[in-house]
This record gives structure tokens, C-alpha cells and sequence, in this order.
């Protein structure tokens, strides 16, 4: 399949049939699901033509032939906005920059995890969906010419070619690993976020897990989740008493707390799937006397901006949104505990929206954890967590930030059994969640993330556990310090019944940390609890 | 006169069109961060692991420090040897550094050329016996210029015939692309051609003597067509993405490696100041960032 095949009337462009082989136990045949099948009601509705999977629910398929040409119409009309300075001030350098020098090399295919997880699908090749897009610029501007042809511009420009862009812009997890590799420094993955752009800014079209139901909501309620300050006192009244039945400690979460030194922010995810992430939080805060409270005001509570992945208007009415209720409550300084697009989102892409006195600083909980640790200011038993751990480094705060050592100052301090995956640190690979893959659950997208995007961190996983994998009696741990990727790390696991079958378990970094402490009398982490420490 | 004029044009052009398009990309508006680690600028052996002033406590309150050094030789890696694609692509490497060689030892070739002609001009002499000095002008000449046009030709036919029969990489080859690398080859070989009838680059010492003093060049059918070739290819590359020597300066250090943060009273401040001041005259229109727009359609 080439880029100029991508317009093309066909039912579906290719499918996969030869996935990245994964190591034992899972390399026996019965191992892992099969795809679900493709049902009718998603092809006649949505954009199944592409490679079988449906992850846009919004980008719905025109029914007459006047949609089609307003679709095609729009698109275009979006792709120059996208080159104008009046429109794209943002991001127009990195974009022209991208757009301009590639050189097709093709370095950046063997960085990406999406393309060698599929077993090497030629329209998830980094270069591809880029190419396609330059051949459509390059189409509209020149037409159907002869320059046209010899410049590249010779793809047809339809709904279906529209469509399936639309798709292929969610089958990367803008993790921008093929641009580290990138001789000439240039950036396949902007590209991708710069077609999601597109179609969320000019048409209206982005998943509904991250617009309607995320940013949307997020800028209507406050957060994603849709908890109101209600709600949200309720969720706080309820971890105090769940911290105390855990530990026996009684502890006052500080909420509005004016002018204190620390706005601590969470993924308003973690209340509800995960509360003892922020329970451990409120451990390590109180244990350590810091000076700290959250926000119950509107969007103060919540660190989630959705924007970072597909629209640039909707990132930043969100982060100013965030700043301001900081600003509002007094506080010196907003720490970002583990949420890795929150940490990107907050402290580098708003880093250009806010002066003097609104610009808030903000930083990460990690050296902050470090710190404490490195002083001593907890008494941790390293042997309560001697069992293998592995860290996951999210790829919003390692490849995009430069946070490595901080996490592993900790671990060492804390986990015996500590063990690197492979690559590790600014090399790593992304969870398979990126990009708002975690929360996007339409159709049947799921599949696609279990079985291909997280493929590679799940073979990553399996191969850090390689010397007790098959030992059951030994629980293993893998350390996702990220509500998305332990979003995305918490499904692999289930979909591979790696936990069920193999002692394989997941959390974030905090929860770790207080279960090292040698105050508490039971384990933090519930794995480890026997049948008679579950029942109180 | 035709030829002097014309190769002082091609030099002009290449230059000003190179600078115009530097020009281009500085002028765009503040872009937003989007940085990749490793930033080769951070200090104390950060650059090397990928690491940045976010792993210090209370980062803003710390001093700010780059390490020019590291970037330098991070840069440097870069342009001299195309680091990337050697540790990521070792096969491409090969072929692709000959031809990038092939042009590095051709400019040294030009600035000898450039020396032998104010040696000559200067009363002296270059060539194989002619001294200390004229020996050294002669043989560094000759090796540069030998060693450039062979790689050249080689690196430029070997990438063209690479993608040709690479299943994979003539996908995303234009025709346009390998017309480029064409074009590089028959520029080489036309050297490579004159060059067989004048081995110790004489004819070059002479055009370069002709530019000094603007007298007519002396050429016959073969360099007359390598000299029209050499400069139009000059006019040429900085029109096409062959410019990238220009963009991979603004990708790595106004882009890749742009962590600056915007701290109180930096510099950093004042220009995104600038920056949030300014009002655009045109929107997107989707209903959500445009609702007045919407409303108005429906």
C-alpha cells in the first residue's frame, strides 16, 4: 500500500494478521483474544475503511452527496488555517519546519511502537500519514497538474480520503518517540495532533471521550468526570475515613485552604477509580507537615486538560482556567501529582499563556517526593515492597520534560527488586494509552489499544518480569506514576488476564511509598493484604 | 564575461535565498513549547540522559543555567556527522554521509581554491613543486576536491538507485525527490569530467582568479556546462527542502531544544507578552471555538 492508495474506494485498506510476536508465557498459541468482529451498523455509520477499527465516534459517515462535499470542503478549508499565521500562530514553525524538510528516510518507523507492534503496517509507518497530508496540501494548491504529480501532490481528495485521515490521526499515541530519532529534527507526531486539529477546530469532529464528555464538560462542570464541589466534598469525606480504616490514622484533608504554599492538583479520575493514589498523597503530605491543600472551586480540583491531545483553543481556556483558581485560593506554587498529560499540559504548554503575577509557578510531585525522602523525613522499611517492581515512564514527563531521576531516586530508596524495562527513561516507550487513548472506549477502539498500541509495553512488562513471571506466588508490580497509563497498564493486564494468571499488578508511585512506611501496621497496597486484613 | 557574472549570480543567490528563508522562520510568530529531551543544553550531565531543570525542587527559584558546550557539540555531532541517522539507521548512514561528506569536502575544496587564487595573485605559485606552501595549497586542493566529487557522485546515484529499489522508500519518493538527487549527480560527474582533463584543478585556481579581479573566464564546452549546472544547482537548493542545512537549525534550536522557561522579568516574559497581545483578524470554525459563526449558519 502506498500514501496515493489512501483515497481509494475499497471496504477496508488492510487488516492485521501478523502482530508483534509477545514473550512467554504469551507466546503460546490461545495466549491473547481475538479481534471483535466489525459489525454492519459501524461500517454503514462510520469510518470502518480504513483498517477495521472505529476509535472517532463523532466522525460520522455523510449520508448524501452535498455532506460529502462539505466535508471534503471543510477539511481543506481547515488544512489552510493550518498554514496561515493568523490561524496557527501556535504551532506554524514546528509545522512548516515538519512539513517542509522530511526526507523520507524513514528512521522514524523503527521508533515507533504502533508500527512494530502491528508487525510493521505500511499506513502506520510515521512517515505515511504524514505524507498523505502533504500530498493533499499539495493537491489543493496545485490541483490536478503535472507540477501536481511531480511535486507528490497525486492523492484523491474525497470524503472517503477525509475519513480515513480521521481515523488514522487515533492510531498514534503522540508519543513523539519518531522524533527523537529524527536526523533532522522534525516531528511526525505534531503532524498527527495537527490533522486532529483539523478536524476538532475547523469541523467540529474529535472523539466524544475527549471533547463532549471531556474537555466540554470539563470547561462546563469543572471536570470530566462531572463531580461538583458536592460531590467532590463527599469523595474527600469518604477517603479520610477510608485512609483511617487502612491505617488506622486519622487525618483532616485541607480543601480552600487560603494563601497555603502548596495547590496540590489531582486527574479528578484518580477520586474514583483509583482513591488510594490520593489517599497515599494525603499521607505523604500530612507524615511530611507541608503547608498544602486542594481546590473544590471550579476546575481547581481537577488537573485534566484533554486539549493537549487534539485542540489547541479548548488546551488553553482550560490551563487559564486552572492558573486562575490557583491564583483565586493564594497559593505559591500548584504541584501536579500523577497525572503525565497534566504535568505537560500545565507546566510546559501553558508556560506561554501567563505573566507576572497569574503565572502561578508549577512543578511535579517528583522531586518533591525525592526531596523528602532523600532528608529522611519518613521512617520506610525497603523489605515491605520485596517483591519486583518495574517503572513505567510516562512519556509527557520523561521524553517531553526531562523528569527521570527523581522516580528513581525514590524507587531505589524503596524497592529492593527495583528493575529498569527496556528502553527506560527519555527512551521509553509510550503505554499504549497515550493521546487520550486511555479514555477512548468506542466501538470496538479498545481492541485496538489492547492488542496494538500497548502491545509493546506490555511485552516491555513481561520482559522485566521475565525471572518470575510464571512464578505466581510472587506478585510483581509495575510503577505508572500517570492516570492515563495506568489507565491504559490496568487494561492490558485485564484483557491478558496477566493479573489473574501471573501475580502481575499495577499502581502509582505514592502508593508504593506509604506502603514502605513503617508507622502503618497493615500494606498499603491491597495485593499484599491477606484474606483476614480484607475483611476489616 | 557571461560565466564570471553568472557564477558571482549563483553565489549571491544561493546565499540571499538561504538567508531569506532563515529569514522566514525567524519572523513566524512565538510558537508554542514543544520541546523533546534530551536537550543537550541542560548542565550537569542532564543533556546526556535526557533530563531538565524540572527534576529540581522549586525549579523557578533555582538559577538558570544552559550549557552552551553541550549544545555545541551536540550540533556539531549533528552537522558534521548526521549522529542521528548513524546510530538509528547505519545501513541509510553509509550512503547518505558519502554524499554529505562529498559536499563538506567540495566547500573546503572552494576555500582552497579561493587561497591558491590569492597565492597566485599574490606573486606565488601552487602546485605539487612549488614550495612549502604552494605543495600544501596544491594537495589539499586535490585531495578535497578528488575525494569531494567521487563522494558526491557516488552518495547521490547511490541514494537515488537506494530509493528506486528499495520497496519501502520509493513509496514516499516524489518525483521531484529524485530529481534532486539526480541533479546532484550530473552536477558531480560534469566535475568529475573537467576535472579528467586537469588534474591538479588548474582551471579552478584560474575562474577563481577571474572572480578576484571580474575578468573573463576562459572555459570550453565541458566546463562551460559544469559552471552553468554548479550555479543553477546553487539557485536551485535553497528554493527546495535540499535547504534542510536551514531547517534543521530552527527543528533542533528554536524548537527541539527550546526549553526556556517563562520565568518573572526573563526575556522570555516580555516576548510572550508581546505575543498574547496580539489579536487575530481570522478564527477556526468549529461551533465550539466559533459559536456566534454557528449560530448565525443554523
Amino acid at each position: 500500500m502506498k500514501p496515493q492508495d489512501f483515497g481509494k474506494p475499497s471496504e477496508q485498506l488492510f487488516k492485521l494478521d501478523k502482530l508483534m510476536p509477545l514473550p512467554a508465557p504469551y507466546d503460546k498459541p490461545g495466549m491473547e483474544p481475538d479481534f471483535k468482529e466489525l459489525r454492519d451498523s459501524w461500517k454503514e455509520g462510520y469510518c470502518s475503511t480504513l483498517d477495521g477499527f472505529v476509535g472517532n465516534d463523532t466522525l460520522v459517515r455523510p449520508k448524501t452527496k452535498e455532506e460529502e462535499d462539505e466535508m471534503v470542503k471543510k477539511f481543506l478549508s481547515g488544512l489552510e488555517k493550518l498554514f496561515s499565521d493568523e490561524t496557527n500562530r501556535v504551532y506554524l514553525q514546528p509545522l512548516a519546519l515538519s512539513f517542509e524538510y522530511c526526507a523520507k528516510c524513514n528512521t522514524c518507523s523503527e521508533a515507533c511502537h504502533v508500527f512494530k507492534a502491528s508487525g510493521g503496517v505500511e499506513a502506520y509507518r510515521p512517515i505515511f500519514r504524514s505524507e498523505v497530508l502533504r500530498s493533499i496540501y499539495r493537491k489543493h494548491k496545485q490541483g490536478g497538474s503535472l507540477i501536481s504529480r511531480f511535486i507528490g501532490g497525486d492523492i484523491d481528495i474525497n470524503y472517503e480520503t477525509v475519513m480515513r485521515l480521521g481515523e488514522l490521526a487515533y492510531r498514534c499515541n503522540l508519543c513523539r518517540r519518531c522524533a527523537q530519532t529524527c536526523p533532522l529534527g522534525l516531528d511526525n507526531g505534531l503532524l498527527t495532533r495537527e490533522i486532529r486539529k483539523i478536524f476538532s477546530m475547523e469541523m467540529g469532529i474529535a472523539p466524544k471521550p475527549l471533547h463532549e464528555s471531556g474537555t466540554v464538560k470539563q470547561l462546563e462542570t469543572g471536570s470530566s468526570t462531572g463531580i461538583t464541589k458536592e460531590a467532590f466534598m463527599d469523595l474527600i469525606e469518604f477517603m479520610e475515613e477510608d485512609i483511617e480504616e487502612r491505617t488506622g490514622k486519622k487525618y483532616k484533608v485541607p480543601v480552600d485552604k487560603k494563601g497555603a504554599d502548596i495547590l496540590l492538583v489531582h486527574n479528578a479520575g484518580e477520586y474514583m477509580a483509583w482513591p488510594e493514589n490520593p489517599a497515599a498523597f494525603t499521607i505523604i503530605f500530612e507524615e511530611a507537615g507541608l503547608d498544602w491543600t486542594l481546590s473544590s472551586d471550579m476546575i481547581g480540583y481537577d488537573n485534566v486538560n484533554y486539549g493537549l491531545f487534539y485542540d489547541d483553543a479548548q488546551g488553553r481556556k482550560i490551563g487559564a482556567a486552572q492558573l486562575k483558581a490557583a491564583k483565586e485560593l493564594g497559593v505559591r506554587r500548584i504541584v501536579q501529582a500523577e497525572c503525565g498529560h497534566a504535568h505537560k499540559a500545565s507546566l510546559v504548554s501553558m508556560d506561554r499563556i501567563m505573566v507576572g503575577e497569574d503565572n502561578i509557578p508549577r512543578e511535579s510531585f517528583l522531586p518533591l517526593l525525592a526531596d523528602l525522602i532523600k532528608k529522611n523525613v519518613f521512617k520506610l522499611d525497603p523489605t515491605r515492597n520485596n517483591f519486583p517492581v518495574t517503572l513505567h515512564d510516562p512519556c509527557n514527563m520523561a521524553r517531553m520534560m526531562g523528569i527521570i531521576k527523581p522516580q528513581r531516586e525514590i524507587l531505589k530508596a524503596i524497592a529492593p527488586q527495583f528493575r529498569e524495562m527496556t528502553p527506560h527513561g527519555v527512551n521509553n516507550y509510550c503505554c499504549g494509552g497515550g493521546s487520550g487513548f486511555a479514555i477512548m472506549n468506542s466501538f470496538n477502539f479498545t481492541d485496538f489499544r489492547n492488542k496494538v498500541s500497548s502491545r509493546m509495553k506490555f511485552k516491555q512488562i513481561l520482559e522485566a518480569f521475565q525471572d518470575s513471571i510464571e512464578d505466581v506466588e510472587t506478585p510483581k508490580y509495575v510503577v505508572a506514576p500517570c492516570s492515563n497509563c495506568k489507565g491504559a497498564i490496568r487494561d492490558i493486564l485485564a484483557y491478558y488476564q496477566a493479573t489473574a494468571k501471573f501475580n502481575v499488578h499495577y499502581g502509582g508511585l505514592v502508593e508504593l511509598v506509604v506502603n514502605a512506611m513503617v508507622d502503618l501496621d497493615k500494606p498499603f497496597l491491597e495485593f499484599l493484604l491477606d484474606d483476614e486484613d480484607m475483611m476489616f | 564575461m557571461f560565466l564570471t557574472v553568472f557564477i558571482y549570480l549563483s553565489i549571491i543567490a544561493f546565499v540571499g535565498l538561504s538567508l531569506y528563508k532563515a529569514y522566514q522562520f525567524s519572523k513566524m510568530p512565538m510558537h508554542g513549547r514543544w520541546e523533546l529531551y534530551p536537550v543537550p543544553k541542560e548542565p550537569d550531565g542532564k543533556g546526556h540522559y535526557g533530563g531538565s531543570y524540572y527534576e529540581d525542587l522549586e525549579w523557578w527559584n533555582k538559577p538558570r543555567r544552559v550549557s552552551y558546550v553541550g549544545e555545541l557539540v551536540d550540533m556539531a555531532k549533528e552537522m558534521l556527522f548526521i549522529k542521528n541517522l548513524f546510530v538509528n539507521q547505519r545501513r541509510q548512514w553509509w550512503i547518505c554521509y558519502a554524499m554529505h561528506l562529498g559536499i563538506y569536502l567540495l566547500v573546503l575544496w572552494a576555500v582552497m581554491l579561493l587561497v591558491g587564487a590569492i597565492t597566485i595573485l599574490s606573486g606565488g605559485a601552487v602546485a605539487a613543486d612549488a614550495g612549502s606552501w604552494g605543495a600544501l595549497v596544491y594537495y589539499v586542493t586535490f585531495l578535497s576536491g578528488a575525494a569531494g566529487a567521487i563522494l558526491l557522485a557516488v552518495g547521490s546515484i547511490g541514494m537515488y538507485l537506494k530509493r528506486s529499489f528499495s520497496e519501502t522508500l520509493n513509496k514516499y519518493t516524489t518525483p521531484l525527490e529524485y530529481f534532486n538527487l539526480f541533479f546532484l549527480f550530473v552536477v558531480a560527474l560534469s566535475g568529475i569530467i573537467v576535472w579528467a582533463g586537469d588534474i591538479g584543478f588548474n582551471y579552478g585556481r584560474e575562474i577563481m582568479v577571474a572572480l578576484l579581479t571580474f575578468s573573463p573566464i576562459q572555459a570550453d564546452l565541458a566546463l562551460t556546462v559544469h559552471i552553468l549546472l554548479l550555479g543553477a544547482v546553487m539557485i536551485y537548493i535553497p528554493q527546495t527542502k535540499m535547504s534542510h542545512y536551514v531547517g534543521k537549525y530552527f527543528a533542533f534550536h528554536k524548537v527541539l531544544w527550546e526549553n526556556e522557561p517563562n520565568l518573572r522579568n526573563s526575556k522570555m516574559e516580555r516576548i510572550v507578552k508581546e505575543a498574547l497581545s496580539y489579536k487575530p483578524k481570522a478564527s477556526w470554525s468549529a461551533p465550539h471555538i466559533n459559536p456566534g459563526a454557528a449560530a448565525k449558519k443554523d
